[in-house]
């Protein structure tokens, strides 16, 4: 059995404080978009939670960059061109057909780069292109009254309402396709329990696991 | 009264005066002083009786109360607070009791300050409100209760200052839709059944000044217009705030500025944000397209995993 | 084991038999056992209830009485109708015409008559009899809902019944500043247990008392008894008041609860004569009309069934229009006191409400048999609902004066003057202000020593003071509340109700304190003035400097409290026995005097010593009432370190038991004998008027204006004249 210490402790506690304020966000987001009713939570206290939990995520996204610049971990979002391509296709023909035909993984994770090309392209989109526009464009609402009357033409409010929606639809589309995938490591769990323990463990091939491991 | 007969003196009331005296047991002595004479003219001099916070008489042909109080203080802080109390209430009220002749003047605001040269260089001149009144629901209604319908039924001379930037919201908004609801009390009845078409009546009540609606819409960064409109043409379509346009941004939310969240406690001012209107974001595109990408992703990884499944369930059966 | 054998099982099985026991025995030690443990250790009685005028009619009695009473109903009722100028035989006629009609008869007749001769009722037996169909009363309540209660537990917890409560609701602060009975440690608190020197006694030393008496009208050596004590209005109980109301737990047994006289206040014909003091083997109680008569009269609450009792605090005993004091009894009459509680009488010659037919429920309106008496209390009396408001504007509105030119001006004093300032003028004569307990005068008419009322005023100045009151009161009923200048100069406890310095008061004091002098040549004339109007002077340097820390620290949030507006408030204060060892910067527990003992012989010392021989007064001096209420009594009333339980009397001698006056007068709120006429601006806007601004905490520039003659001028005639509108003199 193999285990590799990939998610440092700094890492493991942003990512889940992460996790739960992407939740909340979802949450009260929902509640303000669609009004009160049924589970919804009540405006007033969703507008305060909403704007509190997005602050906290702004801070929690400068730590993780922080983080990335000061640490070692920064280099699973370098990108390595040679063979870039061939990996993404590798990858993706995985998930498309290996995957079924209970094909070997393509990549191993190590110390060295612990996302597969996918992965990491998504990541690095999320992480550093939907995140930021997101945080953006909501503490765009939080000072909208400081924003000019209109944007190219159009009301900068509802400019911003609708980036802000639209970058919300696509973390919730990322948050549930991070939810699956995660299911595809060595065993069902085994992506989410190295980012409990931070240790990435994957069973000998000889062990009564591995069977279900293979699959 | 007794005062009254007593001083009115010569003749004939005097006469009556003493027999009444002299039937009433236990009514004054006769050289009673009365309160009477001559007071200054200064603010202070009015405020001498009309500081009393009770000062007032029923009406005797209506029974309503009507409140002689001036508030100093809030008159100090009122549009009107450097005035003389004379410079409007004209006429000989230098003395007690004041003469009949000087009461009930009508006040006519347009009249003093079309006057003053600077209103006419403002974009919305009292020229314009005048206009706008008369068109106002207030003005053209036949309701004996509309009748003599003038700016003081609303704007308080004594108290009325415009709201300020900076203000809280919630404070604007209370204090405008008091205005309106101390005339339109029944609005309040709990079994009223105005507004019921409104989702969310109370809170609409907390957060929009009854003026957001019930008046036509005005350019941006010009007040609210002074025609208030019937409730039949008020506005009914909630799309007109809840949308693009943004309307309730434009209108009630001029009055927070930049200053305001620059100044001390920005942050709770963005946590305690106030500008988000319900449905601001709402566009029905986005969503479906939003909802209806993420049912498909959902089926296609409900279909990945299914996939998965079979596979392995494939490389069991192969083992064993 | 499944449960059912598990019960079965034989250990448990006894264990269930002897916790059942237990409960048994607890429910009945509980039953039998505490009400007469209790009545031992407080020593008071309760024993079944018999009424001489409680008596069966035949079906011939029955009828023969309802016939008068019809008739005498209908006739009553046809006189107020025909009117009266006119030939009194015609008018005799006109009545016996109306009497008869058939409408009239039905309209008129009592309406008990029916229903007692339909339920067979023949004799009329007390609550009993009434709850045979009142058993529940349907209750208003104020925010529209109705409820339906047990009618006597709803009398039982009224404070009609046990005039005490040991829940909040009070307004009463004590001087340590504390709101009294808001926190968590209630004790019971009101009339039943808080020493007065209006009255002299306490409830339990004063119930009930028969006094030989010896007036100069019967021969020598013969006696008249008269009664005399707190029973004669208080309807709880007969042989002593509601004192096991007092305990957290246990209910006043039901044979006393026999005892409540419902038809004193329900029937229109109740006969004041019968309540008067009798003795039985058990000893003294109250009688009252248990007659059928009475019962058949049985109609709506009005102003004259409140009166009955309710004149005695207002009008007072001998206030010319005060009825019961018409029918004393016709064996052991009631003794009437002479000097005024409050000297505002509420009848229809003094008061512009009882003239208007207004009758004390309409103001005063009840919640089943919970009455309002409105949220400002400003004595320690228990308020059945304190947060029910019972006050002029209600009706009148904030704009009250629609008759006179100067409506506007006077209904602009509302803000800061309350409706009695102006609208009572006066009280009666013989409001007193100041009680000598201790040296009794002879009066040779009744033949009883009473107290000497040093001086009675109903003067405004004099017998009653203007102070500034927000609702909240003292432990001894002095009025809190505060300029709204919030000034700390209105200081009403180190000056106007702890000192007199009209010239005209203290002469009078000076003149009674001579005329003392020849029946007690102790007396030393100076000292004695100097006592009675400036009480203050009978505390040391360091009592009058822990005083004046206390009233700061502690009374002044009480003080600054809310709205404040000038009330008119009648003074009191009384010279009575105290327990100095007991004593703090406000007064010291005063000690009760035994009625019989004092009027009898004027020996004061010898009616202390007897009633505090009482033994609920006893118990008082002992550790279980101290933990369980004095102590805080005490703290309550200023006196810091916890009551001393030393029984100030040893050996047959008073101990540490000096005469004293509390050291400030208390300050009791007048409310009725409102008249229409109030008083003239220039009775208090002028120099030397009324109201004495600079006490009240105005600054000498609002004084100044305050009393600007100029305003009050007498104007000439031609100024008059050219502005007077239209002078249309109307009747006041």
């Amino acid at each position: 059995m193999s285990a590799l210490y990939l998610y440092p402790r700094w890492l493991r506690a942003w990512h889940w404080i992460n996790a739960l304020l992407f939740l909340v966000l979802m949450y009260t987001g929902a509640s303000m978009h669609f009004g009160e009713g049924g589970w919804l939570m009540p405006f007033d206290l969703a507008v305060t939670v909403h704007n509190t939990a997005g602050i906290l995520l702004t801070l929690g996204w400068i730590g993780f960059v922080v983080g990335n610049l000061t640490t070692e971990n920064g280099r699973h979002y370098r990108i390595h061109l040679s063979g870039f391509v061939d990996r993404l296709i590798v990858q993706g023909r995985y998930y498309a057909q290996g995957i079924f035909r209970n094909e070997p993984h393509p990549f191993h994770v190590s110390v060295g780069m612990k996302f597969n090309t996918l992965q990491q392209l998504s990541y690095l989109g999320v992480m550093f292109g939907l995140m930021p526009l997101l945080i953006l464009s909501g503490w765009a609402f939080l000072f909208s009254v400081s924003l000019p009357e209109t944007l190219l033409g159009l009301p900068s409010v509802w400019l911003v309402a609708m980036a802000h929606l639209t970058l919300a639809y696509l973390l919730v589309l990322f948050l549930l396709v991070h939810m699956y995938i995660i299911t595809t490591g060595e065993t069902v769990t085994t992506n989410l329990r190295a980012m409990i323990t931070g240790w990435h463990r994957e069973d000998d091939p000889s062990s009564g696991q591995t069977e279900e491991a293979k699959s | 009264m007794n005062d009254q007969v007593i001083s009115a003196g010569t003749g004939g009331w005097l006469a009556l005066g003493l027999l009444l005296l002299s039937v009433l047991p236990g009514a004054m002595p006769q050289a009673e002083a009365a309160i009477q004479g001559r007071l200054g003219t200064d603010n202070a001099d009015c405020l001498r009786c009309h500081r009393m916070e009770t000062l007032g008489y029923r009406d005797p042909r209506t029974g309503d109360l009507v409140d002689l109080h001036v508030d100093g203080r809030q008159f100090g802080h009122s549009a009107h607070g450097e005035l003389q109390c004379i410079d409007c209430h004209e006429g000989d009220f230098g003395q007690y009791p004041h003469p009949e002749s000087v009461l009930g003047q009508q006040l006519d605001c347009v009249g003093c300050h079309q006057e003053l040269h600077k209103a006419d260089k403002r974009a919305y001149t009292f020229k314009t409100i005048e206009q706008e009144f008369a068109l106002s629901i207030h003005a053209v209604s036949d309701s004996p209760k509309a009748e003599g319908f003038d700016c003081h039924r609303c704007h308080d001379p004594h108290a009325f200052r415009n709201s300020e930037v900076g203000q809280p919201i919630a404070e604007i908004v209370r204090a405008g839709n008091q205005l309106c609801l101390s005339c339109h009390k029944k609005i309040r009845d709990p079994h009223s059944t105005a507004h019921l078409w409104l989702p969310k009546r109370d809170k609409h009540w907390q957060s929009v000044r009854c003026l957001d609606c019930h008046t036509p819409l005005t350019d941006p960064g010009q007040p609210v217009s002074h025609q208030i409109l019937a409730a039949k043409d008020s506005n009914f379509d909630c799309v007109s705030c809840h949308s693009k346009e943004a309307r309730l941004l434009g209108r009630l939310y001029q009055y927070r500025s930049e200053t305001d969240l620059a100044g001390g406690g920005w942050l709770s001012k963005a946590v305690f944000n106030e500008a988000y209107v319900v449905g601001m974001s709402r566009s029905p595109l986005l969503d479906a397209l939003g909802l209806g990408v993420i049912g498909l992703t959902l089926l296609v990884l409900i279909a990945h995993g299914w996939g998965r499944y079979r596979a392995y369930r494939r490389l069991r059966e192969d083992r064993s | 084991m499944n449960p059912i054998a598990t019960l079965l099982d034989p250990r448990t099985k006894r264990r269930l038999t002897i916790g059942a026991g237990v409960l048994v025995v607890l429910a009945l030690a509980y039953r039998f056992l505490y009400p007469v443990v209790f009545n031992a250790y407080v020593g008071k009685t309760n024993a079944p209830l018999t009424y001489e005028s409680s008596q069966t009619l035949t079906e011939a009695e029955f009828e023969a009485l309802a016939q008068s009473l019809s008739e005498e109903a209908r006739r009553l009722k046809a006189e107020s109708v025909v009117a009266e100028d006119q030939d009194p035989f015609a008018r005799q006629v006109k009545v016996e015409m109306l009497m008869n009609t058939e409408s009239f008869i039905r309209d008129t007749q009592p309406s008990h008559i029916k229903y007692f001769r339909e339920a067979g009722i023949r004799q009329y037996e007390g609550p009993k009899t009434c709850l045979t169909c009142h058993a529940t009363i349907e209750v208003d309540h104020p925010d529209g809902t109705r409820s339906t209660v047990d009618t006597l537990d709803d009398l039982v917890n009224s404070v009609h019944f046990k005039f005490q409560s040991s829940a909040g609701g009070f307004s009463t602060y004590g001087y340590d500043g504390r709101q009294v009975n808001a926190g968590p440690h209630k004790i019971p608190v009101g009339k039943i247990d808080r020493a007065c020197g209006i009255p002299g006694s306490f409830t339990w030393t004063g119930w009930a008392a028969l006094v030989a008496s010896r007036p100069e009208h019967v021969e020598e050596g013969e006696v008249v008894l008269r009664s005399e004590g707190c029973g004669q209005c208080h309807i709880g109980g007969n042989y002593q008041p509601a004192t096991e109301k007092m305990m957290p737990v246990g209910d006043v047994p039901s044979m006393a609860k026999e005892g409540i006289d419902c038809l004193i206040c329900h029937a229109r014909d109740y006969d004041m004569n019968q309540r008067v003091v009798i003795r039985d083997e058990y000893g003294l109680r109250w009688d009252q009309d248990r007659s059928l008569r009475a019962a058949l009269t049985v109609g709506p609450i009005s102003s004259e069934t409140c009166l009955r009792c309710h004149q005695h605090n207002m009008g007072g005993d001998v206030y010319e229009h005060n009825a019961a004091a018409q029918a004393l009894g016709y064996k052991h009459q009631r003794l009437l006191h002479r000097g005024a509680k409050r000297g505002n009488p509420f009848s229809p010659e003094d008061d512009a409400h009882a003239a208007a037919g207004i009758q004390c429920t309409d103001c005063h309106r009840p919640e089943g048999h919970k009455i309002p008496r409105g949220r400002m209390g400003v004595d320690l009396v228990a308020n059945d609902l304190p947060d029910k408001e019972v006050s002029c504007e209600t009706c009148h509105t904030q704009a009250p004066h629609n008759n006179s030119r100067d409506k506007a001006l006077l209904n602009g004093h509302i803000a800061r003057l309350a409706c009695e300032t102006c609208h009572i003028p006066r009280l009666e004569d013989n409001n007193v202000v100041l009680r000598d307990w201790v040296h009794p005068t002879w009066d040779a008419e009744e033949g009883i020593w009473e107290p000497t009322d040093v001086y009675r005023s109903g003067e405004p100045g004099k017998g009653f003071t203007y102070l500034w009151f927000n609702g909240n009161g003292t432990f001894l009923a002095n009025a809190l509340g505060n300029n709204p200048n919030g000034a700390d100069t209105y200081d009403p406890l180190m000056q106007q109700i702890a000192r007199i310095d009209d010239p005209e008061i203290i002469a009078a004091v000076r003149a009674k304190a001579i005329e003392l002098k020849a029946q007690y040549p102790d007396i030393d004339v100076e000292r004695y003035v100097q006592m009675a109007t400036d009480p203050l002077s009978q505390l040391s340097p360091e009592m009058l400097e822990r005083r004046r820390a206390m009233i700061q620290a502690n009374l002044r949030a009480a003080m600054n409290d809310g709205e404040s507006r000038i009330y008119p408030f009648k003074l009191f204060n009384a010279m009575m026995y105290e327990d100095m060892s007991n004593q703090g910067p406000f007064g010291a527990m005063i000690l009760p005097f035994d009625y019989t003992t004092y009027y009898e012989t004027g020996d004061t010392q010898a009616a202390v010593k007897r009633a505090i021989q009482d033994p609920i007064v006893q118990r008082m001096y002992q550790e279980p009432f101290k933990l369980y209420m004095m102590d805080e009594f005490m703290a309550y009333f200023g006196v810091s370190g916890g009551w001393k339980t030393i029984y100030p009397l040893v050996d047959g001698q008073l101990v540490n038991v000096e005469p004293h006056w509390m050291r400030q007068m208390g300050t009791l709120m007048v409310n009725h004998g409102i008249q229409r006429q109030g008083h003239d601006c220039a009775d208090c806007h002028a120099p030397n008027g009324l109201m004495d601004f600079e006490l009240l905490g105005y600054t000498p520039e609002r004084i100044a204006e305050l009393q600007d003659p100029e305003l009050l001028r007498q104007p000439p005639v031609n100024e008059t004249m050219a502005n007077a509108e239209t002078p249309a003199p109307s009747v006041p």
